[in-house]
């Protein structure tokens, strides 16, 4: 057994977890960027598969938005690389990836489909190809009528999906995605989510940054989480999980609702209280069957028992201290720079996981 | 860089299609065909009006003297003015102030001799005809000494005065109206070279300002290069502009153009009109174009980098003022050029890259420049167009992509630098 993948997974706040199962294309090595005072990103490290849809997630400030655009050259790190299936970053055209930005925009007395064909050909797409690939995918979104009006006629949806088709128009491998379901409807969301799977399937890196775990959860294989300019867990999302090692309980009963006798049961605690379902969480190593048999034996009737893994919230909770959609601004000072020993050791875990090994802590 | 390419076409398109500019267009050239018949116009309204100068003098035979003089010299250049006789000091110059009378020139002669004049003059007397005045009592005196003193053979001299401008070897003198010329053909490029940077450069800024606050930048700076930004932003609004300036030029040059021949349709045979653009050369044209490019090009840059320092287009006037204080300085030096002669100063502006467009433009249509001064000029401008180019790219890259808050001064000496 890998060294740390005992226990909990964090914290791993110098290093990377891996496990993905799918060879490492995209990988991000020990970033460093400030600006000014602030220090925006501290030695920030992960790996990315290919052909997979892969969940960044942080809250405000942690340094999600600086890394996509350094990986997309728009900005220079001060120090740390990047490289795509083995080259760097920086030497490769800007056709390889597609970004859609947190904040929308577009210009908006433009027609939608000129826009289109504009961002495609700066892609180096020729009109017709680029016309051809917007009607293609006005009709996938469901917005073919779209494409003679102006941007700023549009709903704030349907400007988001308009940016989307101009991220993927030009076919880039990998798409970088910055809150893409935020601002969205329920119907929206489901059409985009289809469509990341549809890229997926054709074989795109789609890597997006968001604050809703649960989107997460539906449509990522791997994840990294970010806070304060580090990567503080990451891997494949099965196996950040599993390494977690605790499990979860939904148990309802009849009568006594704070269930008084759970705390004969070591290594059970309540979650979160509730008159219709409790939520129990277990330590490792602590058996379902115990809580059972402790409820049996003072007299509750279990009316409803259920075993759950623990939740990506609950995950990113444990490693970041607080809930995902929590502002944060940190400036230097507040985070301890990284000694040389711990760099090494960070580069040393990221050998070692390059090298195919189980997630480590 | 096909990319540069997409860019300038779709600035160019997106301003040209727009409101504004269709409007901006009608409105100048508009203002320019007004400017271009005016000196006709001028001349239709003036027509058949005269100006009336009263000569009070106690002495039958100076006032006689002096209004035939006055009368020859004040209509030499076509005008037409009426020298009447008065004998009543106080009522002319009443006259004058009720502005029945244009001018009231008054004649005497002291007990030893000596003549003396006295001008009193309306607002309709300029400084020219007061000069031309001066001049007139002078022959006045000097008739006066003749009959007084016989002597054979005075004759009234003439008088030519000739500019030494252009280029020093073997070019030939300019004559008076040539030079008039010159001075309206320099006044009109300067202007502008003047409202190309200013208006054209600021819609650099703040087409730079509109992508930043409509957050389409984001997309921009991922699928093209800052530089590529840049030049194609500064090459497109800048074609804009030139479009602009033909559209609004050509019909007012050729109106000018043929202004002699409008003036006699209008005016009929006789009535002389000096020409405002006849010495309007290939070389002066030439040197236009390439200050007009160059010097556009220079500002454009630096008012690219301006506007991606602010997020919001209300804040861009107060950021691009510098800029547009020190375009007035060189417009301001130009014009001081044109009327003041070309003094040591103003050989040194024509040299300053950011007041060369100008400066040199002027000395060139007025003044004596020698070739290596204006290969100098050129150079200087072209190197430092290179620098503020690689410098504003940089400021240009790391200011797009920063909202709300202001980095320090610092900051940006930093991104100058390229760290």
């Amino acid at each position: 057994m890998p060294p740390g993948s005992a226990g909990t997974i964090g914290p791993v706040t110098r290093a990377r977890v891996w496990g993905y199962g799918s060879p490492v294309t995209l990988s991000i090595d020990r970033l460093h960027k400030r600006f000014g005072d602030v220090v925006a990103l501290d030695g920030l490290a992960f790996d990315v598969p290919g052909g997979q849809v892969f969940g960044f997630l942080g809250a405000n400030g942690a340094g999600k938005t600086t890394t996509m655009r350094i990986v997309l050259g728009v900005l220079e790190a001060d120090s740390g690389t990047v490289t795509w299936r083995g080259a760097d970053s920086r030497t490769l055209p800007r056709a390889t990836w597609g970004y859609l930005p947190e904040e929308r925009g577009l210009y908006p007395r433009m027609r939608v489909i000129d826009q289109l064909i504009y961002f495609a050909e700066l892609y180096g797409i020729p009109p017709d190809r680029a016309r051809r690939e917007a009607m293609h995918w006005l009709a996938r979104f469901r917005v073919p009528d779209l494409a003679e009006r102006r941007a700023d006629e549009l709903s704030k949806g349907n400007q988001q999906k308009i940016q989307l088709i101009a991220a993927v128009l030009h076919d880039p491998e990998v798409l970088l995605m910055d809150e893409p379901f935020t601002g969205l409807d329920p119907v929206n969301v489901a059409i985009l989510r289809e469509a990341f799977l549809e890229l997926r399937e054709q074989g795109k890196t789609l890597i997006f940054s968001t604050h809703q775990m649960e989107t997460v959860e539906a449509l990522c294989e791997s994840i990294a989480i970010v806070d304060r300019g580090r990567v503080v867990v990451g891997g494949s999302l099965r196996e950040i999980r599993r390494a977690a090692g605790r499990r979860l309980l939904h148990i309802s009963v009849e009568g006594d609702h704070r269930l008084p006798w759970l705390a004969a049961v070591e290594g059970a605690r309540i979650l979160r209280a509730g008159v219709g379902r409790t939520e129990v969480e277990l330590d490792e190593g602590v058996e379902p069957d115990a809580v059972l048999a402790a409820a049996i034996a003072n007299g509750a009737s279990v009316t409803h028992f259920e075993i759950d893994e623990v939740s990506l919230e609950q995950i990113f909770i444990d490693h970041v201290g607080r809930p995902a959609d929590d502002d944060e601004h940190f400036a230097v000072g507040d985070v301890p720079p990284l000694d040389g020993d711990e760099v090494a050791a960070a580069a040393a875990v990221r050998r070692s996981a390059v090298a195919g090994d189980e997630p480590v802590a | 860089m096909p990319n540069v390419g997409f860019i300038a076409r779709r600035e160019y398109a997106a301003l040209v299609r727009g409101r504004l500019f269709f409007v901006s267009t009608l409105v100048l050239a508009g203002l320019a065909m007004f400017v271009a018949v005016l000196p006709v116009a001028a001349k239709l309204i003036d027509r058949g009006s005269t100006t009336t100068v009263a000569v009070v003098s106690t002495d039958p035979e100076l006032s006689r003297q002096t209004r035939r003089v006055l009368t020859s010299m004040l209509n030499s250049s076509g005008s037409d003015f009426d020298l009447i006789a008065a004998s009543d000091e106080q009522t002319a110059l009443a006259q004058v102030a009720d502005r029945e009378l244009d001018a009231a020139v008054i004649a005497s002669r002291r007990p030893d001799g000596q003549l003396a004049f006295s001008f009193h003059l309306g607002e309709t007397m300029g400084q020219q005809q007061t000069g031309t005045l001066s001049l007139g009592v002078f022959g006045v005196a000097v008739l006066d000494y003749a009959a007084h003193n016989p002597v054979s053979g005075f004759q009234q001299p003439t008088i030519d005065i000739f500019k030494s401008v252009g280029g020093s070897d073997g070019e030939r003198p300019f004559d008076a109206s040539t030079f008039a010329s010159r001075l309206i053909v320099g006044a009109v490029f300067g202007f502008l070279i003047f409202i190309t940077i200013v208006i054209y450069g600021m819609w650099v800024a703040q087409g730079v300002v509109a992508e930043k606050a409509s957050r389409v930048m984001e997309l921009l700076v991922s699928a093209a290069s800052t530089r590529q930004l840049v030049i194609g932003k500064t090459l497109g609004i800048g074609l804009a502009g030139a479009t602009q300036t033909t559209i609004v030029l050509v019909p007012a040059l050729l109106v000018l153009a043929g202004e002699e021949a409008i003036a006699r349709l209008v005016l009929g045979q006789g009535v002389g009109i000096a020409a405002s653009v006849s010495s309007l050369s290939p070389g002066l044209l030439l040197a236009f174009a390439l200050f007009y490019v160059l010097g556009f090009a220079l500002y454009s840059l630096v008012y690219a980098a301006a506007g991606s320092l602010v997020s919001r287009p209300e804040d861009l006037q107060i950021i691009a003022l510098p800029l547009s204080i020190v375009a007035i300085a060189g417009y301001g030096m130009g014009l001081l050029a044109l009327t003041g002669g070309i003094t040591g100063f103003i050989r040194l502006a024509s040299y300053v890259p950011f007041w060369s467009p100008f400066v040199m433009l002027t000395r060139l249509s007025v003044g004596r420049v020698e070739p290596w001064e204006l290969a100098l000029s050129v150079a200087l401008l072209v190197a430092t167009i290179g620098v503020v180019g690689v410098v504003a790219i940089r400021i240009y890259g790391a200011g797009v992509l920063l909202y709300g808050q202001r980095p320090g001064l610092r900051a940006y000496v930093s991104a100058a630098r390229g760290r």
